[in-house]
């Protein structure tokens, strides 16, 4: 059988992306339990929820809206995020029969899509090796695995769609004339801008950005504006369809936008002088190396990126302007605190890899064009300094993504174990979807346990582990006791008692129980944990 | 709809069969089936809807699966409202593989 160059390309990349989605599914090869901080909580439970159920939801189910219940600013209790990506998970969770991999794995794949993205549009723009190469070093992001690892799941795959969306844009505008067209990418453009929408709407934006400046770009180049009034009719239709499916969540976009967040805050001029928000601004809540360039791509990438942008603005061919197009809308949106919208600005730095990375490969296989060189040698150079990028991403960028993937969430305080889930199953077969579940237990420092406890049981969980400790809880706890709780039913986890250093939180629980609890209907009592019907006195 | 050749139906089952097993072998059986249910149920639909449309293979490809993990859940979501959402999925891929017949009908005979 011959095989074509085309399949042997698709061969080469299939075998990179599964080299990539062994590495980011590490996390979860091991440890089938589910992991991550608040925010991957709320999305696996969305999808979860609905395959569990059987059925979606249009109104937020109590224990959903107990966190989460403000959260659509158009029409509280309903879903905040438009119901796709975590549909997406729902189906791909019911067709497995399992609650837990299926939607890991399908977050993976969405997560590491930028690596499709990107390879197909460089791949058409620059040939098979600039695409392949800025395939592979997008492998070891960290600027794409830490947002992952926390649980920024829909932004992660959201921008995947901008290479794509500018890809449609620039096909439909380099291909337009009076006599003919391919109005197909235009529609393919509206429908991938619409689903990059009900995916994230922060990435939307972005990608309006974007097509505006390549818009601008490529007019400027070549002085055509490509205006058809069926075509733009067609693709405005398009988009709208696909909006207007979920008016609740599109209602929330846009009020959402208007109200804004972090909108207060004073950006300086001497922020345009650098791409990376000011780290002390996200103290506490990212890490400081997150802002750093050298520890995020690697200071080798530094010379070989200048070089490629300075290809670029010196070649400035169609395919250049569109590197370069996405370039400067990424600065634009990095610096959109200026005109006053500055939520999650550091959550847009995390695309900084996406098109850092193929400019910087493009340097690197550009050099031998830049040197006088017989044209065998100036091959040799090439594919010469494609072996060396690629041996520097190993060396440099493949260690750290490899343990921090590996070693992610591996303790056993920040999983869920299985007399856990045990027990948050049996509470999700035997109590009410009305009644509120406290559990006590965990230690402070590992709060998620309880979080994925009520995500895993689909029930409500208020007054957790810092209701005996806590001093909020100190002046109104005996009132807490007798008149909040009832009805309630309580959880005392002692699982993880011999992880503990503090003791005194177990003989607080042990205490709690023989004291309060005495009195009150035992329901479930295995492997350390106990469940209680409180009943008011 | 074309169908592919016999050589390149033979070339892509042995890359499908080549990344199921390597899904089982890392992730197990749920990990298999989700990379299955991610290419049938998401990417297949809208492939063969953008099949009539004189666009490349690989960006037939690229697009049918940034699309269809769009317009798959939203049809799905809103039958799963009313019926069985297991139901509903099957229902979401009937109606796609219909539209995708319809569309290459419409354009056969517009030819």
């Amino acid at each position: 059988m011959k095989i074509s160059r085309n399949y042997l390309e698709a061969g080469i990349f299939i075998l990179v992306y599964l080299f990539a989605l062994y590495l980011w599914t590490l996390p979860f090869q091991d440890n089938a339990s589910p992991y991550g901080e608040f925010d991957a909580i709320s999305h696996w439970e969305l999808g979860d929820f609905i395959a569990q159920r059987d059925r979606t939801f249009v109104n937020l189910p109590p224990f959903l809206d107990y966190s989460y219940g403000d959260d659509n600013k158009f029409k509280p209790h309903t879903l905040w995020y438009p119901p796709p990506f975590h549909t997406d998970f729902a189906i791909i969770s019911v067709f497995s029969n399992d609650r837990v991999i299926p939607i890991f794995l399908t977050n993976a794949i969405f997560a590491s899509s930028i690596l499709i993205s990107v390879f197909f549009a460089i791949r058409k723009l620059y040939g098979f090796l600039p695409a392949i190469l800025s395939s592979f070093i997008l492998t070891f992001s960290m600027r794409d695995i830490l947002p992952y690892i926390w649980g920024q799941w829909p932004e992660r795959f959201a921008y995947a769609f901008i290479p794509l969306i500018l890809y449609a844009f620039y096909m439909y505008y380099t291909t337009y004339s009076k006599d003919g067209s391919k109005p197909i990418y235009l529609y393919i453009m509206s429908l991938l801008l619409a689903v990059n929408l009900l995916v994230h709407p922060l990435v939307f934006f972005h990608s309006a950005v974007g097509l505006f400046v390549l818009g601008i770009a490529l007019f400027i180049k070549d002085r055509k504006i490509p205006f058809n009034v069926k075509h733009l009719g067609i693709a405005l239709i398009l988009f709208v369809i696909l909006l207007a499916i979920f008016p609740y969540q599109t209602g929330n976009v846009f009020v959402s936008f208007q109200q804004g967040g972090d909108e207060g805050k004073k950006a300086s001029i001497a922020s345009l002088f650098s791409w990376a928000p000011n780290p002390a601004d996200f103290a506490g809540s990212v890490p400081t190396e997150y802002f750093s360039f050298g520890a995020m791509h690697g200071l080798w990438t530094l010379p070989f990126l200048l070089i490629g942008l300075g290809v670029l603005l010196v070649r400035r061919e169609r395919r250049d302007i569109f590197l370069l197009a996405w370039l400067i809308s990424l600065y634009l949106i990095l610096h959109r605190d200026l005109i006053g919208k500055a939520t999650f600005l550091h959550r847009s730095l995390s695309a900084t890899a996406h098109i850092f990375i193929p400019i910087t490969v493009i340097g690197a296989v550009s050099i031998p064009s830049l040197i006088k060189l017989p044209q065998n040698y100036r091959s040799f150079l090439k594919y010469g300094l494609a072996i060396l990028v690629v041996a520097l991403a190993l060396v440099y960028n493949l260690p750290n993504a490899f343990s921090t993937l590996n070693n992610s969430y591996d303790s056993p305080l920040a999983r869920l174990n299985p007399s856990q889930i045990e027990a948050s199953e049996w509470l999700r077969d035997n109590i009410g979807e009305n009644q509120n579940v406290s559990i006590i237990g965990p230690p402070p420092q590992i709060l998620q346990k309880v979080w994925w406890m009520a995500s895993y049981s689909h029930r409500t969980s208020a007054y957790f582990e810092g209701f005996l400790a806590w001093k909020i809880y100190e002046e109104n706890r005996e009132e807490i006791i007798q008149n909040h709780l009832s009805g309630d039913y309580l959880l005392l986890d002692y699982t993880d008692i011999s992880l503990l250093s503090d003791r005194s939180l177990v003989n607080q629980w042990q205490a709690f129980e023989q004291n309060t609890l005495q009195n009150h209907t035992l329901l479930y009592n295995k492997n350390n944990i106990r469940v209680y019907k409180y009943e008011a006195s | 709809m074309k169908l592919p050749k016999i050589q390149n139906i033979k070339l892509i089952g042995i890359i499908l069969a080549i990344v199921l097993v390597f899904f089982f072998s890392i992730l197990g059986f749920s990990g298999m089936m989700a990379a299955l249910g991610i290419i049938l149920l998401f990417t297949l639909p809208i492939y063969m809807i953008l099949d009539n449309f004189g666009i490349d293979q690989d960006e037939k490809l690229v697009f049918s699966f940034f699309i269809g993990v769009g317009v798959f859940p939203s049809i799905t979501y809103w039958i799963g409202f009313f019926i069985s959402f297991r139901i509903a999925i099957f229902i979401s891929f009937a109606i796609l593989v219909i539209a995708a017949y319809l569309v290459t009908r419409y354009k056969n005979k517009n030819a």
